[in-house]
């Protein structure tokens, strides 16, 4: 409900939006992964570009429908930023964060989604639509569709469950990686192990949590 | 998929997989859905742990996106301006020679000569009595261009719109012979202009 109080976002109010509000959460060695991904991606290897959209797709369509006024469009306009930013992935010099730029994209497209619907005339669709929005119910089904808050609340269930089934070398690992956002070499010092051991506790923890997930997102 | 292979992945999501380590793997996943899955799999726990709520992409999502993206190749402004790429692969044109061989700059060239031409030669787009009388614009100054003039401006012109669009070319064609139904004949070579 909160974040239908600003509905629809006014112009000022995505200008004065700072890619950092984003992106502050990527965990450490993220950038340099990104470029080396972005250069992969203007040398021609597509699958470098279909990793990025992988990496950033959740974050993506989580900022472009907190932005429009209909996230069911969500997924439309965040796969319109995507093959923008695909066709311009050449003129990234990596002067900033590719989150950072894919950001930008993201919310320009989100803008111009917005600005077109309102240039639309009125259909009998979306008057019926207009006068659901009244409807404090409907707006709430419209904010989040009840299957997508579901299931999202079902991964962060299963995940956090997983989290706490592991064994507390992996949890530490994966706790100080993905929310603490330390580098593998932080996490060493911190656990007082090699950093080899940190890539491997990292990756059987993340194994472990996978295999809980792969039943609700296959 | 070993374990091995599935590590490398885990560190490369968190940019920490040594150099000579990522090429075999990029390899492998362009050929192999199932560590895609997976690399998206280890993001979505990130993201869950992170920024839990809010809506997530569907399975099918990347390859939506792939696939709009094999729908209009053409559009894709690959590596050829960027500073991120190796040294080896920038050879390229200098700036203004690439923008020559885009065929939008090439169109507007061809139609803006051919938009000149059309005011330059129109005799009556100058009033005569504005123009001093020289060699040099003797063309221009009669009221009424002979067939023989009017059959070389109509070679110039038509020469100039076969680097243009189907529709400009059709426009530039239809305009000459409505202006000057004194022509009888419009060459595609110049050369075959009297």
């Amino acid at each position: 409900m909160q974040a239908m109080q600003n509905f629809p976002p006014s112009d000022e109010s995505m200008k004065s939006r700072e890619p950092g509000d984003d992106d502050a959460g990527l965990p450490a060695g993220t950038e340099q992964s990104d470029l080396e991904l972005v250069r992969r991606a203007q040398q021609n290897e597509r699958g470098a570009f279909d990793l990025l959209v992988l990496k950033y797709q959740h974050k993506v369509i989580k900022l472009v429908a907190r932005l429009l006024r209909d996230p069911t469009e969500a997924e439309d306009v965040a796969q319109e930023a995507f093959v923008k930013a695909y066709r311009a992935l050449g003129s990234f010099r990596g002067d900033s964060a590719f989150y950072t730029w894919l950001y930008r994209i993201a919310v320009n497209t989100a803008r111009n989604s917005i600005a077109s619907r309102q240039r639309r005339p009125l259909d009998y669709e979306a008057e019926l639509s207009e006068s659901e929005q009244n409807n404090v119910a409907a707006r709430l089904k419209h904010d989040d569709t009840p299957e997508a808050t579901v299931l999202s609340e079902e991964i962060r269930q299963t995940v956090n469950a997983a989290i706490e089934q592991l064994p507390e070398d992996l949890r530490t690992a994966i706790v100080l990686r993905e929310i603490e956002g330390l580098s593998y070499e932080e996490i060493a010092t911190t656990m007082d192990c090699p950093v080899g051991t940190v890539r491997s506790r990292i990756f059987r923890a993340r194994e472990a949590i996978d295999r809980a997930l792969k039943p609700l997102i296959d | 998929m070993t374990d091995q292979i599935r590590e490398q992945l885990s560190a490369l999501l968190d940019g920490e997989l040594p150099r000579d380590e990522m090429d075999l793997l990029m390899r492998r996943l362009d050929k192999d859905p199932e560590l895609r899955r997976t690399f998206g799999a280890y993001a979505l726990i990130g993201e869950s742990l992170r920024a839990p709520g809010g809506r997530i992409a569907p399975p099918s999502f990347a390859a939506r996106v792939s696939a709009a993206i094999d729908e209009s190749p053409a559009i894709v402004e690959k590596a050829s301006n960027t500073r991120l790429a190796s040294p080896a692969s920038t050879a390229r044109l200098p700036q203004h020679a690439a923008l020559w061989k885009r065929p939008m700059v090439r169109t507007a060239l061809a139609a803006g000569a051919a938009a000149t031409a059309v005011l330059l030669f129109r005799p009556e787009a100058t009033p005569v009595a504005q123009l001093e009388v020289t060699p040099a614009n003797s063309f221009a100054m009669s009221a009424s261009p002979t067939p023989a003039q009017s059959q070389r401006l109509a070679g110039y012109m038509v020469a100039h719109s076969q680097f243009s669009t189907p529709m400009v070319r059709r426009n530039v064609l239809s305009g000459l012979l409505a202006a000057d139904p004194g022509i009888t004949r419009v060459s595609y070579e110049m050369g075959e202009a009297p």
